[in-house]
């Protein structure tokens, strides 16, 4: 089993998940935590660490089932588990993405981030080298073929 | 209300469910994968995905005080984790929904969280509306 990930590029994605946590806070804490929200995203982009981020909507849809043949309205609203934002980051390595994980200030109010390591390759082919070799060698060959015959 | 903020029409596609490959014969995960690849280039190309990768399996949850907490994310055999995510421009939700159905993965059990991304975080939304209203009130 090849255990080594193939992480591209120490790319890795935060999900931002509770997107309610600013209930119950004054207008006063709102303004200072989203302050500090923007302050801690300037930091980040200054120093190179942002490919990406955006929010999300509340709205959205769920599809499953053969031909997406289920659609429903996702909920969104309610859940704590709801991803209510995203940021694509740079880093060295998982510590890394950590540490400024943990450098959110809106944490105290309830948040969760999720570290997860982008992938250059589809995990499903990664745990099937066997089946998705010989696609990768024939791959090769076509090349091979391609440039001898141009030479 | 104010109008929403997707104005751009770009949404985000979360591809759930991180075990639905297990029981597939060899061809029809061959097949779902390079179903999968040329969907993504065929996006790409006609310019409706800017972007999309798989996530690891592993990773980290961070919550709590100063992020106290750190724990090893429970992604690994969960129908509910998310395993990638394509980032589309498209005309609508309607067209973003019609690519989420292409979806190879969605006939073995995969589910597809259609999202649209928006320019201002909500959260920023109700502070200034809260602002506006206590402007008003005064």
């Amino acid at each position: 089993m090849n255990t080594e990930s193939t992480t591209t590029k120490g790319e890795y994605l935060l999900l931002f998940r509770g997107p309610h946590w600013d209930k119950g806070l004054s207008t006063d804490e709102l303004q200072q935590a989203m302050d500090k929200v923007m302050g801690w995203f300037e930091g980040l982009s200054a120093r190179g660490k942002v490919k990406g981020a955006q929010p999300l909507g509340a709205q959205g849809r769920i599809i499953s089932g053969a031909n997406g043949g289920l659609v429903v309205d996702g909920p969104f609203a309610e859940s704590k588990e709801s991803v209510g934002g995203y940021l694509l980051l740079q880093a060295d390595n998982l510590d890394e993405a950590v540490e400024i994980a943990r450098s959110n200030p809106v944490l105290k109010y309830g948040i969760t981030v999720e570290v997860r390591p982008v992938l250059a390759e589809c995990p499903i082919s990664q745990r099937h080298p066997e089946l998705f070799q010989s696609a990768k060698q024939r791959a090769v060959e076509a090349d091979q073929l391609l440039a001898s015959a141009a030479a | 209300m104010s109008a929403t903020s997707s104005a751009k029409s770009d949404y985000l596609l979360l591809f759930r469910g991180n075990v639905w490959d297990r029981g597939l014969s060899p061809a029809q995960l061959q097949k779902v994968v390079s179903d999968w690849m040329a969907w993504f280039e065929r996006l790409k190309e006609e310019g409706k995905c800017l972007g999309g990768h798989p996530l690891e399996d592993e990773g980290k949850v961070v919550s709590g005080k100063q992020g106290r907490t750190i724990a090893d994310g429970p992604f690994v055999e969960s129908k509910e984790a998310i395993g990638g995510y394509f980032y589309l421009t498209v005309a609508d939700e309607n067209e973003a929904i019609e690519i989420a159905k292409q979806c190879p993965g969605l006939e073995y059990g995969a589910v597809v969280e259609v999202r649209p991304v928006a320019e201002v975080c909500s959260i920023k939304e109700r502070a200034a509306q809260i602002g506006q209203m206590a402007t008003a009130a005064v």
